[in-house]
């Protein structure tokens, strides 16, 4: 059964926030690292 | 075979009635273009086998050469590329899609849902993975010969490596993003896609050590990707983040990669802790002991992962008070680690055991994953690391539990689940032959290495004194048969259920195994779950 377009939502707005955890993640250490170091 | 019991037709009905095997696709776009967890479960599981057959390749080129002193087969230099090709196949290659395998099969069909959130991204995240694969055992063809700077990619020697090393810095930011995407269609599937009554503390431990897990990547596989994308900007745009030449900190690249790499230990170890879990229960015919217990002892483990990563670096010089905290949070590991084995070995108490292929390889994991552990713990004493550091005892620690710890699990799960997979049974005494073959040929080849370490012999040498010659001789050997063992295990149990040859397996093949995947047919028909299934209360049963 395909999913209800409420499930799509719930879980495209999940993922996209799982998503950004990631690139924030990414982006944020080689900031830090630049500009900070360890 | 004493706990198959035959349940045809038993609670098959609700998945029968969805089975809608007649509108699978056929050929070469079923499978290019699968869309079904269940198809892309296999190619991951497939992927990941053959990925352990190149890394096992390259482990055995490396013992024929250690196999005596000297140099015979390969020079320093290929060496290098050897143990460098066979530790980033083996992890990026081998064992972590392996699980993602199992994940994409298990998970749906244990929590009741249809198919996993994604499904398109699910088929992008594995049809990733061939290009990345093809690119890292092709750098041994580039100029220069594949990466030789370690599986760790140590600055400065990836600012020193030929044009493979991008190939293999691409590949490994391609097997990342393949990875994130997996997590992430993991967690939204388990949190969102739950049949009614499957509440969290409900789902089979599997899927709890799978949502940890995926959290983990998350957390872990972005800070890999920075690291190794600094790497790439030293290499050709002028930075200096770990060039010492340049004003850089090559012990800078260590924390941040220590800070991904202790985490990815546990996303190695914790999806085996979740097969192991359902498999003693079942053959020991009773219910898992401190379920609530083991979903907290695995979250503390994954929370702890992020505190301890310097222990890798005891050696590169800290302050004696870091020492302590990382000493000390490296050992407090061994807390909730210590609750999982407790309720593995109480679950077994007074249990009606019975002793097929997954059990074996189930109780063989508790022992051997155990030593393991307590090597763990020993070289996490910061005055003993600082001797054993980069020697072969921690070659056999990191061995005894990736191999007896990660991949003992993945062999028992295959027994647990493939009649669920295939439809047929394996071949028990061919899968008794693998377990014991396996088991002996594994401690003859490691367990020597402890010895070897303890006498100062250090790891990534192609040559060695004298004085190393016999465990290393040893070690060989053992290394060919347990390469031989899981030949056979391919071509004599996989490949036989693979093509249906077996006795047919009945929808629960265990009789003491509880769970959503035992409520439908072996094989599992083609789409499962179309319909929210009613469960009963402990949501181990379908109802209607």
């Amino acid at each position: 059964m395909a999913l209800t377009p409420e499930q799509k939502k719930s879980n495209l707005r999940l993922g996209l926030i799982l998503a950004s955890v990631a690139v924030a993640l990414f982006v944020g250490f080689m900031v830090k690292s630049a500009f900070i170091g360890v | 075979m004493s706990a198959v019991i035959d349940q045809h037709g038993h609670h098959g009905d609700h998945a029968h009635d969805h089975d809608h095997d007649h509108h699978a696709p056929h050929g070469w776009r079923r499978w290019l273009f699968a869309t079904n967890h269940k198809d892309i479960g296999t190619m991951y599981l497939l992927f990941s086998f053959a990925m352990l057959m190149v890394g096992g390749v390259l482990a055995l080129l490396i013992r024929a050469e250690l196999f005596q002193p000297g140099l015979q087969i390969v020079n320093p230099q290929l060496f290098n590329q050897l143990t460098t090709m066979h530790g980033l196949i083996m992890v990026f290659g081998a064992i972590m899609p392996a699980f993602v395998g199992f994940a994409n099969w298990m998970i749906p069909l244990q929590i009741g849902a249809a198919d996993m959130a994604f499904a398109r991204m699910n088929n992008l995240s594995f049809w990733l993975l061939i290009p990345a694969g093809l690119m890292l055992v092709g750098s041994f063809f580039m100029p220069g010969g594949a990466p030789a700077a370690g599986w760790t990619l140590y600055a400065p020697l990836t600012l020193q490596m030929g044009p493979s090393m991008d190939a293999g810095i691409f590949a490994m930011h391609i097997m990342g993003a393949s990875s994130i995407m997996g997590s992430i269609n993991i967690i939204v599937t388990i949190l969102n896609m739950r049949a009614p009554r499957m509440t969290l503390m409900k789902m089979p431990l599997f899927c709890w050590t799978w949502l940890i897990t995926a959290y983990l990547l998350i957390a872990v596989m972005p800070v890999l990707a920075g690291a190794i994308t600094m790497t790439l900007t030293d290499r050709h745009f002028g930075t200096h983040f770990f060039n010492p030449a340049g004003g850089g900190d090559p012990v800078m690249y260590q924390h941040i990669f220590w800070f991904f790499g202790h985490p990815e230990v546990y996303i190695m170890i914790l999806p085996a802790f979740g097969i192991v879990s359902a498999i003693i229960p079942a053959f020991a015919r009773k219910k898992l002991f401190g379920y609530t217990s083991m979903v907290y002892a695995t979250s503390s483990i994954a929370i702890l992962s992020f505190i301890v990563w310097a222990h890798h670096m005891f050696t590169t010089g800290m302050p004696v008070t870091g020492q302590l905290f990382f000493m000390y949070a490296t050992m407090l590991i061994a807390v909730p680690t210590g609750v999982k084995v407790f309720n593995w070995i109480a679950t077994m108490w007074r249990g009606s055991m019975t002793f097929e292929t997954p059990m074996l390889f189930a109780v063989g994991f508790l022992f051997v994953f155990t030593m393991g552990g307590f090597t763990g713990l020993i070289c996490a004493m910061a005055p003993v690391d600082i001797q054993i550091q980069d020697t072969y005892y921690v070659v056999a620690h990191f061995h005894y539990v990736l191999v007896a710890g990660s991949l003992y699990a993945l062999f028992a799960g295959y027994y647990y689940w493939s009649p669920k997979w295939t439809g047929v049974m394996y071949n028990e005494t061919r899968g008794k032959i693998h377990f014991w073959g396996s088991l002996i040929f594994f401690n003859v080849t490691f367990f020597p290495m402890h010895f070897l370490g303890l006498a100062g012999m250090p790891r990534r040498y192609a040559d060695y004194p004298m004085q190393f010659a016999d465990f290393n001789m040893l070690a060989s050997v053992g290394a060919f048969g347990f390469g031989l063992m899981q030949v056979y295990f391919f071509f004599f149990v996989v490949l036989p259920t693979m093509r249906g040859q077996g006795a047919k397996a009945p929808q629960q093949p265990w009789d003491g195994a509880e769970g959503l995947e035992w409520e439908v047919p072996s094989p599992a028909p083609f789409h499962t779950f179309e319909t929210p299934p009613l469960l009963n209360p402990s949501a181990t049963k379908v109802l209607g």
